[in-house]
């Protein structure tokens, strides 16, 4: 019998195997991200007595333990509505003051303004180092500064010779009971992120011509390289604040 | 004499293909390695609220500048009554219980400290930026989300961020 030559295994189907195996990582394997609000706690102080916040600059969204929610006292059913009305609480004043409505105020700053405000903080910052005031006092002075310093590069980019502004009392209040299930503060906090995105967008479609999750993405992915992006994000920050308050609740 | 031989004659070499399963290989082990499910498993069940417009936590992974902490319901339902609303809290794993078994956030102070204390040395943010992420199932109550919030407030730790699951892209 004539020997027979060792044949070799056939290794062409490997390439299907472990194709197979690469596909069912591929589909089994969620690549989850970690999506979250990120909110400020504010510090701790004990205030002696509270500033009084004029009601229009309010605008308070309760949740009961029902898990029913009233917004600025009307009984809302339909939670994706809530954007709608934080848009309105920012937008009903914002070309012109109208006293008679029960929404904030905006403040209008010119140039002049903002160049006065920084020399006078300069001013304040100096005397208070040369006197020796505590430290939470400069501090204070030094955060006053570079918000006008803010302003000063926001309205530099945005041109035209002044900046409107909501007023800084101007905030969203959200007020849930203990047994306030957490998805109805969920969804609050997106109604508001909801709110913001438009507002921000809208403008910076208006401005520039790009939207505003584009600039958001740039960003992210570039860092400090995006510095016009960043500018641009933080003149839209200023334009239309988050400003929320988290009430604890008491019952 | 024809111009078209069959058979017999040389024919075209196949393309040497006893490289792909190493390249495949090579495309699957990448894909292992690089998708990471949850580093932990939580000891308690949560169901994430959907939401949207949410920040996108993985630079802040990637620079280890946020703690997760669960509020969920204990995995077996007969435990359910040891805690305060049948909502327990999971800090790295360990299910805080108290004296009297019943739930407690007293040590979320304690234990974002310590936390903070064993960062990486490069991390150089302060204890008021780092985030902690409250990752709490959709029906727990808010009243414990802010029992946990107080007591990162006592230790100023002062960013705090609310998990939901974002399907949208942004």
């Amino acid at each position: 019998m004539a020997k027979r030559e060792l044949q070799e295994i056939n290794a062409g189907s490997m390439a299907d195997i472990a194709f197979l195996l690469l596909i069912f990582f591929l589909v089994t394997t969620t690549m989850d991200k970690d999506t979250a609000f990120i909110r400020n706690i504010p510090k701790k102080i004990t205030v002696t007595d509270p500033v009084k916040v004029e009601e229009r600059n309010i605008l308070a969204i309760k949740a009961n333990n029902q898990n029913q929610l009233m917004v600025r006292g009307e009984i809302f059913n339909d939670p994706n509505k809530i954007s709608e009305f934080v848009v309105k609480f920012y937008r009903t004043n914002e070309r012109e003051n109208d006293p008679s409505n029960n929404f904030p105020m905006y403040s209008t700053a010119t140039m002049e303004l903002i160049n006065s405000q920084l020399e006078d903080f300069d001013r304040k910052i100096e005397d208070a180092e040369n006197a020796g005031s505590p430290k939470e006092m400069i501090e204070f002075l030094n955060n006053s500064y570079k918000e006008w310093d803010k302003k000063k590069r926001a309205l530099a980019l945005l041109g035209g010779s002044q900046l409107r502004e909501i007023s800084g009392q101007a905030h969203v209040r959200i007020e849930v009971q203990q047994a306030t299930e957490y998805s109805i503060f969920a969804k609050i906090q997106t109604e508001i992120e909801e709110a913001l995105y438009e507002l921000r967008d809208e403008k910076s479609m208006q401005l520039w011509g790009t939207s505003y999750g584009v600039l958001k993405r740039k960003v992210a992915t570039e860092q400090d390289k995006a510095r016009d992006e960043k500018a641009k994000i933080e003149l839209l920050e200023i334009l239309y604040p988050q400003r929320i308050i988290e009430v604890k609740p008491k019952k | 004499m024809s111009k078209f031989k069959k058979g017999g004659g040389r024919s075209m070499p196949g393309v040497n293909t006893s490289s792909l399963p190493d390249i495949v290989f090579m495309l699957l082990f990448f894909f292992m390695v690089a998708t990471t499910s949850k580093e932990v498993d939580p000891t308690v069940q949560v169901d994430a609220p959907v939401g949207a417009r949410a920040t996108d936590l993985t630079p802040y992974k990637q620079r280890s500048e946020v703690d997760f902490l669960y509020l969920g319901k204990p995995r077996n339902p007969a435990r359910a009554d040891d805690f305060k609303m049948g909502f327990a809290l999971s800090l790295d794993n360990v299910v805080q219980p108290t004296a009297d078994g019943l739930y407690t956030t007293n040590a979320v102070g304690q234990w974002k400290k310590d936390k903070f204390d064993q960062k990486p040395a490069r991390m150089t943010a302060p204890i008021e930026s780092v985030i902690t992420c409250v990752k709490a199932d959709k029906s727990a109550p808010s009243g414990l989300i802010f029992d946990i919030r107080k007591e990162l407030q006592e230790v100023n730790a002062l960013t705090i961020a609310y998990a939901v699951r974002d399907n949208t892209n942004i």
